[in-house]
């Protein structure tokens, strides 16, 4: 009964949401193609190897738009999908040129919020589809308690590290502080490994490994009441810690213009001890032919992290063209079918569903990272500066290896406290 | 005779029009409004994901100004040019004159240096990247072969990990893909030389040095000119070649006036069309500095 009454509001809301989003729409608002067929835009990041590779995003997706389109006649879904460097910049000009998508999957909503281009997720998602969305994924689709973003998929973070090489250097198991890290390092090194720990500090993802260091030492982008502290103490003895073992030869050489991606293959390929990686890293491992490799959680400065990075990208769905009772119907399809499955078997990324997350947990290598995954820690992105701090980040937080970390520390947070 | 505008006299000044006219108009769009609208956002305030919140005064402007790296990557931008210009040129003159003489082969060679130029300039970044990687960088392992590098894998293998190292290597990229045209602009300045002043020079018993630098060389400053200018302003707005090698990392101590305003776009637009305003002012005083500085127009004596 109560459940009713809660639907009948939430509904009773929706439809006034609908009336005052009308009341000030375009009229070219839910425009139909002759023929009364809708066209859906969607533009999404590429979770594969590039657009050529058999896990091309612009494959996933087209198999996709093509089971809902054969169940759904009358809308057509065309599909865009952008690599990750350049997805938010085609996006911005998309938004600045007034060709916005309606339907974004990309790494951050929030910007959007601010300038009021998306629906709300109870206006484009049925009451089915979003309470099977594990409610700590949705609530960081919130701005201000209003739902906006809609959890894609997720991942997390842990330490990977060559057993082979372990084997050879004489280290009995994956170490659990940062002076043991140093020690296996040490070890690595005498023993012929040219990057005893891969630490990819350059424009890439430059923010993941940091904070990563960051968490280590209780430290993070934000402190426990929610205010920038990119210089704090913390933050800076951690990369006081880094600049130690770079020096000494014991990483990746020159961190700040290394990507993880580069990295990755590093270690794929048998040159790097240990690595920083997530269930998105073992397809890679495997197919640059390494498979004896243990994951651990990642160290920090007394004891292994009971939290871990967590990275939740997103989906959304645009405003401008007045479209959300079909883009309701590819969310629903999307979701409740078996597409948001496929993605995690494609790419190792996990879910954000209960029922995915179900029929996940008998996977034995997803299961460390299923296991972090409740305690994770995320980035400050629903923060609008994020996306500025962000940038500023990945440029230059590499430099604080070769120069004072205390001055390039606090030069980001300056950018994060700039008006 | 008074002028009166009858309709014929009105079409015959108008018909010029209809030849130039479609010129005008692809500038005025393709050139003049861009330009328009560069300056007009520079003074905007737009959010990160492209929406215009409204004017921002000079804002951008003082903030762009404040910057940390400004000064740092202004300075860089004319090191850079002037290095790369510089460089270029000597080589291409040096070239051309050795194409412009007669020998086996001359036109094979000629082929062989259109290679680097034909090659997409990104891809030309990308495989010296690779050249040079610390791990598996063919570069690297000859270095190491010849005995001149310790081991694989380390900092010294590392050229473009710092910016002392990684500029060398930069700077060399762009020459190398500068070269071809420079030098086929030198060749066909050289090959319009005519024989009977090297003749005139020959009998007045000029050395050859002396021949270079009192025949030669003023009777192919029209080309020199052209070259070194269209260089100028090609090697200023390079963004492929850094992008690809470096990313203007570690921080921005690789990084050009071009490369900083693409990374500006990232997290603030109004902010980087303020840099391109800048560049686009630095670019032309640069063109003027130079063209005076050559005494472009006066005739050679």
């Amino acid at each position: 009964m109560k459940k009713r009454l809660v639907g009948a509001v939430t509904f009773g809301l929706s439809a006034a949401l609908v009336l005052t989003a009308c009341g000030s729409e375009s009229p070219s608002g839910g425009d139909a193609t002759a023929g009364g067929e809708v066209r859906l835009k969607l533009v999404a990041a590429d979770y594969g190897d590039g657009p050529t590779a058999d896990n091309s995003g612009d494959k996933f997706w087209k198999g996709v738009v093509e089971e809902f389109q054969a169940a759904n006649p009358g809308i057509k879904v065309d599909v865009q999908v952008i690599n990750w460097n350049d997805i938010d910049k085609q996006v911005a000009t998309m938004v600045q040129n007034g060709q916005v998508p309606d339907i974004l999957q990309t790494g951050d909503y929030s910007g959007f919020v601010k300038d009021g281009l998306l629906y709300k997720t109870d206006e484009v998602l049925s009451p089915a589809t979003s309470s099977d969305l594990l409610e700590k994924f949705a609530d960081f689709g919130k701005v201000d308690g209003t739902g906006y973003g809609i959890p894609f998929v997720s991942s997390a973070r842990a330490l990977f590290y060559n057993k082979d090489l372990f084997d050879k250097a004489g280290i009995a198991e994956a170490p659990k502080t940062w002076d043991e890290v140093k020690a296996a390092a040490e070890k690595l090194k005498a023993a012929g490994v040219t990057q005893p720990f891969g630490l990819p500090l350059g424009n890439e993802e430059a923010q993941a490994e940091s904070f990563l260091w960051f968490l280590g030492n209780g430290g993070g982008y934000k402190d426990a009441s929610g205010n920038w502290a990119i210089d704090s103490p913390a933050n800076v003895e951690a990369f006081e810690y880094l600049k130690g073992m770079v020096s000494a030869g014991l990483t990746t050489p020159n961190p700040g213009t290394k990507n993880r991606k580069d990295v990755w293959a590093d270690f794929a390929a048998g040159k790097v001890g240990m690595v920083n990686g997530g269930p998105m890293s073992i397809p890679i491992f495997e197919k640059g032919g390494l498979t004896n490799f243990g994951v651990a959680p990642i160290p920090g400065k007394t004891g292994p992290l009971d939290t871990t990075l967590g990275v939740e990208d997103w989906i959304m769905a645009f405003n401008k063209n007045g479209r959300k009772e079909e883009i309701k119907k590819f969310f629903d399809f999307f979701y409740g079918g078996t597409a948001a499955q496929k993605i995690s078997d494609t790419y190792k990324l996990l879910p954000v569903t209960k029922s995915g997350i179900e029929k996940l947990s008998s996977d034995e290598k997803l299961k460390p990272f299923l296991d972090a995954l409740p305690n994770a820690t995320f980035y400050p992105f629903q923060d609008p500066k994020w996306s500025e701090v962000n940038t500023q980040i990945k440029q230059t937080i590499g430099g604080a290896i070769d120069g004072d970390p205390k001055a390039v520390l606090g030069a980001i947070q300056k950018v994060a406290t700039a008006n | 005779m008074q002028q009166t505008l009858t309709p014929a006299r009105v079409m015959r000044a108008l018909a010029p029009l209809a030849w130039i006219g479609p010129a005008v108009a692809l500038i005025g769009v393709v050139v003049v409004w861009p330009v328009v609208v560069m300056i007009q956002s520079s003074f905007l305030r737009i959010s990160r994901f492209g929406v215009v919140q409204g004017a921002n005064g000079a804002d951008n402007y003082t903030k762009l100004f404040a910057e940390p790296d400004f000064g740092g990557v202004m300075a860089r931008s004319l090191v850079w040019v002037v290095a790369v210009v510089t460089i270029t040129v000597l080589i291409s003159l040096g070239l051309a004159q050795l194409f412009d003489q007669r020998f086996p082969g001359r036109r094979l060679a000629r082929w062989a240096l259109i290679a680097p130029w034909a090659a997409s300039v990104l891809m030309t970044a990308i495989i010296f990247k690779w050249m040079l990687d610390p791990e598996v960088g063919l570069i690297n392992m000859v270095l190491r072969d010849l005995g001149l590098l310790d081991a694989l894998g380390g900092a010294g293998a590392d050229p473009l990990g710092n910016a002392a190292t990684a500029m060398p290597w930069l700077i060399f990229v762009a020459v190398f893909v500068s070269v071809p045209f420079t030098t086929y602009a030198l060749l066909a300045g050289l090959s319009a030389i005519p024989a009977d002043v090297y003749e005139a020079a020959k009998i007045d018993g000029a050395s050859r040095f002396r021949t270079y630098w009192s025949v030669t060389l003023p009777l192919l400053r029209p080309a020199l000119v052209v070259a070194t200018l269209i260089n100028v302003m090609n090697v200023f707005n390079s963004f492929p070649i850094i992008w690809a090698m470096t990313h203007g990392q570690p921080g921005y101590s690789t990084a050009t006036s071009t490369i900083f305003m693409y990374i500006l776009k990232g997290s603030d637009i109004g902010e980087s069309a303020a840099m391109s305003v800048v560049n686009f002012g630095m670019v032309i005083v640069l063109t003027v500095i130079f063209l005076k500085v050559s005494k472009w127009k006066t005739e050679v004596s």
